[in-house]
């Protein structure tokens, strides 16, 4: 499978200050959660990789395109949606939209058709043809993320796309992007603050933290724990349950008020843990692989960069 | 809820070329503009002279039908609008002329002197006064609304480059500039020939389209690249708009002042203070060589200069927003 984003040793200052150091990257099509806190890169990433800046050092390319020489050709087959609001003056949303196609070269009557068709692709009706200033902040991510898809693009930038929205909104605009992806073939890069949204759509997860990458591999793998366990979910005393484990020579380590985590192979485990339960009165409510939690890996990472830091 | 909505599809069809990206932002920029009544009016105003003065030279036909001193009196009139000078003075003039020689001037001499000297007219006394409240209407919010608006993301996450840009944004100006100077102009000739008697005044006046065209783009280059230069200086307009004024009040009044007290020999480094006054003489020598304007090439070199800075900040300016 080729890479659509393949960076080496790409470096980006801002003067004194190093925003991106020495990132190696290769992100594969489907959907990447990119992550990180504040301050971590990302914006800064997303610009390298629509060759908005200029890196410092380094080399990369985006979609077979270097993003130091080509970055036309890249930015024509990208589509970005920025975080910030942003929007032409006294302009609706339909002649934004016509607008942003026909940057992107398409035919000026084209261009309209096109854009009512996305508008109404992304539930976007007769407000349309009010001026942008007027909306609404979910409209205007509607509107962004409509902007962003406009010239069919073969890869899509989406920088916090469900911030701001409804819970219904954000459901939809999630289905958006899995419809892209999963039906249309087009690669995401998702850039977010909230770890369901990545845990939800992604396949791929790169965490950026202090400008260098932490964390860069598939959800699945990302997600499966280092020895195999079972998460057990319990109604009862929990504690008298994982005594029982004990007593029969199987690990356990608590979870939370209800989940007990218990180690071993689950063909092993399958009679100790309802023998236990029985012995213990305590009801089995569910019993799962265990995962890691998206959470868990972002905070591991980010101590790391803290840890290094002190 | 449209009536066929058919979700998303696939996008495959022919592309305009990559080289009519700038149109796509002149094409906005002009249609934003034209949304300000006060532009429309400053607009139709801006036509108001050339229609007078197109009613001058239909006076002036009118009397080369007849003959004598009304045609005298319409050239005088002209020549003392574009030159400033007593036109009693110049109409006596011309009538020393006649009797010096004993024979009036060729009538396409007469044409041309009368054409020149309106145009002169158009370009030094009524247009100018019209065209710096039009430019701090018009382009003030050309940059800096996209600063404040952030649209420059708009822009510049899709294949456009900055000069694309700021080509886009000039033309804009440039367009509605060209409205009030060279069209204007251009329709005062046109009005000029309709009026004439035979095709052959075409011959005796070919010169003065080009030089209407060379003076509106001396005119109108440098003051569209120095008022987008002042947009992308702030986010605010009205400061872009307060500076554009600054440029030319300060420039004139320092000008003027510096006069009184500075040698005569300084005239030309101290006239580039004043836009006005360098626009004016540099108009005068490209419409009417025969002025007298002198040290024009200084001049010129003090507008390049300008233009060339403007141009250089412009393009760092609206290179700033992505280093952030």
């Amino acid at each position: 499978m080729t890479a659509l984003v393949e960076l080496k040793n790409v470096t980006k200052d801002y003067g004194h200050f190093r925003a991106l150091s020495n990132i190696d990257l290769m992100i594969r099509p489907g959907i990447t959660g990119l992550l990180g806190p504040n301050g971590a890169g990302k914006s800064t990433l997303i610009k390298v990789l629509l060759g908005l800046v200029r890196i410092t050092a380094g080399e990369g390319h985006v979609l077979g395109f270097s993003i130091k020489t080509e970055a036309d050709q890249i930015r024509a087959q990208i589509g970005y949606m920025p975080e910030d609001d942003c929007y032409i003056h006294g302009l609706s949303g339909i002649e934004t939209m016509q607008m942003t196609a026909q940057l992107s070269r398409f035919p000026s009557t084209e261009a309209l058709r096109r854009g009512h068709e996305i508008l109404d692709f992304c539930g976007m009706g007769q407000e349309r043809y009010r001026p942008v200033e007027t909306y609404s902040t979910g409209m205007r991510q509607k509107l962004r993320f409509a902007m962003s898809i406009v010239h069919d693009p073969k890869m899509l930038i989406l920088d916090e796309p469900t911030s701001g929205l409804d819970p219904e909104e954000r459901e939809a605009m999630l289905n958006r992007i899995r419809i892209l992806a999963r039906q249309f073939g087009k690669s995401v890069i998702l850039c977010t603050h909230i770890l369901p949204d990545v845990q939800v759509v992604c396949d791929n997860v790169v965490i950026l933290a202090g400008g260098m990458v932490r964390v860069s591999d598939s959800l699945d793998e990302l997600c499966r724990v280092p020895h195999p366990s079972m998460t057990v979910t319990l109604s009862g005393e929990r504690d008298a349950y994982r005594d029982r484990l004990t007593a029969r020579g199987v690990k356990s380590e608590v979870i939370s008020l209800r989940q007990v985590r218990v180690f071993g192979d689950a063909e092993l485990l399958n009679e100790p843990l309802w023998s236990a339960a029985a012995e213990s009165g305590c009801i089995v409510r569910g019993i799962s692989p265990s995962k890691n939690s998206l959470e868990q890996i972002f905070l591991a990472a980010v101590k790391e960069v803290h840890r290094a830091d002190s | 809820m449209p009536i066929h909505n058919l979700g998303y599809r696939e996008w495959r069809g022919e592309l305009n070329s990559s080289s009519t990206r700038w149109m796509v932002v002149a094409e906005i920029g002009i249609r934003r503009a034209w949304q300000s009544a006060w532009l429309r009016r400053m607009m139709f105003f801006a036509w108001v002279p050339a229609v007078a003065m197109g009613f001058l030279i239909f006076i002036y036909e009118q009397s080369a039908k007849q003959g004598g001193e009304l045609q005298d009196f319409v050239s005088a009139g002209a020549m003392a609008m574009a030159t400033a000078e007593d036109p009693e003075r110049i109409f006596r003039r011309i009538q020393a002329e006649r009797l010096m020689t004993g024979k009036r001037p060729s009538a396409g001499e007469e044409r041309h002197i009368l054409w020149s000297s309106l145009l002169l007219v158009l370009f030094r006394r009524s247009q100018p006064f019209l065209l710096i409240p039009i430019v701090a209407v018009l382009a003030p919010p050309m940059i800096s609304q996209d600063f404040r608006s952030r649209a420059f993301l708009l822009y510049f996450s899709r294949p456009l480059t900055r000069a694309q840009y700021i080509f886009g944004k000039a033309v804009t100006v440039g367009v509605y500039l060209l409205f009030v100077t060279m069209f204007p102009a251009l329709l005062l000739y046109v009005v000029g020939v309709l009026l004439s008697p035979d095709i052959s005044v075409l011959y005796e006046t070919w010169d003065l389209p080009l030089r209407v065209i060379m003076a509106s783009l001396m005119i109108v280059i440098p003051s569209t690249l120095l008022a987008l230069t002042l947009s992308s200086l702030t986010t605010e307009s009205r400061y872009a708009a307060f500076a554009w004024f600054a440029i030319w009040i300060f420039g004139h009044l320092t000008y003027m002042v510096i006069r009184e007290v500075a040698s005569p020999g300084d005239s030309s480094m101290v006239q580039s203070l004043s836009l006005y006054e360098t626009f004016n003489d540099l108009s005068s020598w490209i419409l009417d060589p025969k002025l007298g304007v002198t040290q024009v090439d200084t001049r010129f070199i003090m507008l390049g200069v300008m233009t060339a800075i403007c141009t250089a900040v412009l393009y760092r300016r609206v290179s700033a927003p992505m280093q952030v």
